[in-house]
């Protein structure tokens, strides 16, 4: 017991002279391809920021820890991050219901924490509408997302008839069902059939498709993440459902073609980045020569990317290694000008104003650019 | 009409592959009285050599299937001889060997979280899927049809095997009572060594299904649980209850699933499990556990 | 509350629960699985009556153990018929059950998402003295002759049955106590974690308890407690490299079993040690 207090005290007493930013990542468990990557496109942003001289005039150290796709496992990193490692700032986690979980415990602590992909609003305002200080997000947010969905599926598709299948043990999903659901019923459309399933648990959703055939939807709309839809959409096509048009959220990752292969074309994805985009090729390239691997989950390495540039500016612009004052930049950020978009942040609800929506079909073994759209809301 | 006939048909292809688990489970039920939790790892043992083997030697399932059927049975028989044996020979206290076999399937799925990583592997599609439309009525996949045949090959063999061969015999009287099967003169750990090997086999059948459809991951043998479940409700340590009641556990996910709630189907699952218990521990076909005074 | 304070509240809640299922397992003879569920229902019956109803978080753990006590009892009636390895497999059934059941009540739980927003009462001293009062009435309750009709149940069943002990009675009331003590663990935990999740409550967690005390030893409330300090600490000082350490906690379980059955302590005591017999 000693030992380990000895140890403790002497990580924490080391080093004060780098910038210290804790990363909540998914390193292990079902969210392992999204977590795996968002920490290396962030290392690599370290490194390039190092290169040109760091942060006020020190180095930036990104300190990893892995929440093994488990919220109660995130909450305590994030407590060891701020206790021990002393972190100024912390960025992720890819998911809302871990921001969700973790929001209490960095509020209290004073602790900016950077949503990459969580987009379910109370990341950053609490059942009361009330903004959280101290948890912000580089992401649009899901009402913003659900009104998307709901514009593809009835105005740009046409689509009068929706089935929705959800995961019921995550934010992310409920709030997408939820809001998509209420914009589709705006745009004249009705949800005809809504299933839910079991996430990380669940592999088998052979009886829900059934139904949902047999409900005469002519659209499929899945707000999950990406294991999940891929299994999904491979078992619709094996029961021979070929004519439904199935549409999801930003859940969409490259590796879902690994899983369901060809049962992938024709499918439609609302996204925040295309991964033809002219502005993110010298990261995608930057990212092919460090790590010899194709950025397969590019949304995670773009935001997560973009997230650490965005926290070194802001600790820039706070001028000194202090939480608050970081805290400050960070929601003044006007008109900043990142690889993938322009950030503009609003200080009533911390979410990022005005950003478009991309449209990805998926065509000949990729996701390729279809549209930006920015309804109207 | 449809409907029914496609959840009965997704209930019963559901239950055939859990029918390979349960039964190599209880085989080893039948013979040391334990329940091996450990299973899920051959499964997991199977689907991965499977899988390596495909991606490094071309696409022929026979030559994969065959190395991953080895291989797990092999992996089985070596657990065996790492965790069990040491503990049965020295006492007769089954809460060991459970807890021991926990412990292995902890080891055994977290050797392929650090070695395989936690990606999901898609096995190269060399198992046909299509849609196939049966009788106007309604539609499965290829693959459905394929598992059922499959896993009907499988447990015919074990059935002949175990009434028609000599160590057929020999587990047949182990399963009776190991302690006077060993003195009739039957060579104790070469049987319980065999049975292992079978049970691996088995599963890596199972596992070999179960990645293909469902794709490989290191966690993939937590369906087991569901095997086992089946396994009891049928009756531990007894083999056609173990399919019998894999098909029942098949069909009534599917049909919660479909007609009730997606989210109920494990629900169900579980209270079959403890309404068993409580009505008739022993299952459908178990034999009782006597009490020795 | 500091890091260190945290591993230390963390220590105490473990070992609170894990004496309840020491109770039930080492001395009583029934290995189970499924204890993880009274953890559940503690942690949700605490979680919501502070928040939702403003309960005295003191009140609030009170109930949450009481629920699990009653549950356990209820539950207990009924299943302690089962002998041997069925006990433990319904146990399974049971907390896998449990967990379902708090999934899908998502106007009561919110469901799988979680119960955020809970406040955290449990401070140190709060759950060093809850530790130090239920430790203390364990060693006193498996003093007494309670504890030694539930020796009796362990060692020989069926002699004990013949020797007058009314042992269906004695196996549910241990089961009912063992049921308190995870149930206040639980909503002590709740309170300091801010936020549950029914997966969090699985049966990885209740193999974890179970294994805690058969690592100490079945039938040594000491060897049981140090137990849990031991895997509590190394699951801590390993949280950067989890997959390891699920790896060595693993090999570590088998490695115990194969050499040392018995665990750390056997059924000796650390204050009986001096004694030469």
């Amino acid at each position: 017991m000693v030992m380990a207090v000895l140890v403790f005290g002497a990580s924490a007493a080391m080093a004060q002279d780098t910038i210290k930013i804790g990363y909540l990542a998914a390193l292990t468990g079902d969210w392992a391809a999204y977590g795996q990557t968002e920490l290396k496109s962030a290392q690599l942003a370290a490194e390039e920021i190092n290169t040109r001289g760091g942060v006020l005039g020190k180095k930036l150290e990104i300190v990893p820890y892995d929440f093994r796709t488990r919220a109660e496992d995130a909450v305590n990193a994030v407590r060891r991050m701020i206790e021990q490692d002393k972190v100024l700032a912390i960025i992720g986690a890819n998911g809302s219901g871990i921001n969700i979980a973790t929001a209490p415990v960095v509020n209290r602590a004073g602790v900016s924490q950077i949503g990459t992909v969580s987009t379910n609003p109370l990341v950053t305002v609490d059942n009361n509408g009330k903004v959280r200080p101290y948890s912000f997000r580089i992401c649009f947010t899901d009402p913003y997302q659900g009104t998307v969905l709901a514009y593809l599926a009835a105005k740009e598709m046409g689509k009068k008839k929706a089935a929705i299948l959800y995961d019921v043990g995550n934010e992310y999903s409920q709030g997408l069902r939820e809001f998509f659901m209420k914009y589709f019923k705006e745009y004249g459309g009705q949800t005809v059939s809504d299933q839910g399933f079991r996430g990380g648990v669940d592999v088998d959703f052979r009886a829900q498709l059934t139904e949902i055939r047999n409900s005469g939807a002519d659209v499929l709309v899945l707000p999950n993440m990406g294991k999940e839809m891929a299994l999904i959409i491979k078992q619709a096509r094996e029961l021979g459902m070929k004519d439904l048009l199935i549409i999801g959220g930003d859940g969409y990752a490259e590796f879902m073609w690994d899983i369901a292969g060809e049962a992938m074309e024709g499918t439609y994805w609302v996204n925040h980045v295309a991964p033809e985009d002219p502005a993110m090729q010298p990261f995608f390239a930057a990212y092919k020569k460090k790590y010899n691997d194709e950025c397969k989950e590019f949304v995670n390495g773009v935001l997560a990317y973009d997230s650490v540039y965005w926290l070194a500016d802001a600790i820039g612009r706070a001028g000194k290694a202090d939480r608050k004052a970081i805290r400050d930049a960070l929601e003044s950020t006007t008109n900043l000008h990142l690889h993938h978009a322009v950030l503009t942040v609003d200080p009533t609800d911390h979410n990022p104003k005005d950003k478009d929506a991309v449209i990805l079909e998926c065509k000949d073994g990729k996701a390729r650019f279809f549209k930006k759209i920015r309804p109207q809301q | 009409m449809g409907t029914l006939a496609q959840q009965l048909i997704n209930g019963i292809s559901l239950g055939s592959v859990y029918a390979l688990i349960a039964v190599g489970y209880s085989l080893v039920y039948s013979i040391l009285l334990f329940s091996n939790f450990a299973h899920g790892g051959f499964l997991v043992i199977g689907g991965y050599i499977c899988y390596y083997t495909l991606t490094a030697l071309g696409n022929n399932i026979w030559v994969a299937g065959g190395l991953s059927l080895l291989g797990a049975g092999i992996a089985a028989v070596l657990t065996e001889r790492i965790a069990y044996k040491p503990i049965r020979e020295r006492t007769n206290i089954t809460l060991y060997l459970l807890i021991a076999s926990l412990g292995m399937s902890i080891v055994i799925e977290n050797i392929f979280v650090i070695v395989a990583g936690g990606r999901f592997r898609a096995l190269p599609p060399v198992i046909p899927t299509n849609p196939v439309h049966l009788f106007g009525l309604t539609t499965t996949s290829a693959f459905d049809l394929l598992s059922l045949v499959v896993a009907f090959v499988f447990l015919t063999a074990l059935q002949l095997f175990i009434v028609k061969s000599k160590w057929g015999l020999a587990i047949r009287a182990a399963a009776f009572d190991l302690k006077t099967a060993g003195l009739m003169g039957i060579n104790v750990n070469m049987l319980i060594s065999i049975v292992f090997f079978v049970a691996g086999v088995l599963a890596a059948v199972g596992g070999i299904f179960l990645s293909v459809r469902y794709t490989l991951y290191p966690q993939l043998g937590g369906i087991t649980i569901k095997a086992f479940v089946a396994a009891v409700v049928g009756g531990l340590g007894s083999l056609p209850g173990a399919v019998v009641g894999s098909l029942i556990l098949g069909l009534a996910e599917m049909l919660t699933a479909g007609f009730i709630s997606s989210q109920l189907r494990d629900l169900v699952v579980f209270s079959l499990l403890v309404i068993t218990l409580l009505v008739k521990p022993t299952g459908l076909f178990g034999k009782k556990p006597t009490e020795k005074v | 509350m500091g890091y260190i304070g945290g591993i230390i509240i963390l220590l105490c809640i473990n070992a609170i629960a894990v004496m309840g299922v020491s109770l039930l397992t080492g001395f009583t003879g029934i290995f189970t699985l499924g204890h993880a569920a009274y953890m559940a229902l503690g942690a949700y019956t605490a979680g919501i009556l502070t928040v939702e109803h403003g309960v005295h978080w003191f009140l609030a753990i009170m109930a949450g153990g009481l629920l699990a006590m009653i549950v356990a009892y209820l539950i207990g009636i009924p299943t302690l018929k089962l002998m041997g390895d069925y006990y433990a497999i319904a146990s399974i059934g049971l907390v896998e059950s449990i967990r379902l059941i708090l999934e899908n009540w998502q106007s009561v739980t919110r469901g799988a998402r979680g119960y955020p927003g809970i406040e955290g009462f449990t401070t140190l001293p709060v759950a060093v003295a809850f530790f130090f009062v239920l430790a203390i009435i364990m060693v006193n309750l498996i003093n007494s002759r309670y504890g030694r009709a539930f020796k009796a149940c362990r060692d020989d069943y069926l002699a004990a049955s013949l020797l007058g002990y009314n042992t269906a009675r004695y196996r549910v009331l241990s089961l009912a106590v063992s049921g308190f003590y995870c149930g206040v663990a639980g909503a002590l935990l709740a309170g300091f974690m801010s936020f549950i999740q029914p997966v969090m409550f699985d049966m990885m967690k209740s193999t974890e308890l179970t294994s805690m005390v058969v690592f100490g030893g079945l039938g040594s409330l000491s060897g049981t407690l140090l137990a849990s300090v031991i895997i509590t600490l190394v699951t801590e000082l390993f949280r950067p490299i989890s997959q390891y350490r699920m790896l060595i906690y693993g090999g570590v379980l088998v490695a115990i079993m194969v050499l040392r059955p018995e665990g750390i302590m056997g059924s000796k005591e650390l204050w009986n040690l001096r004694r030469k017999r």
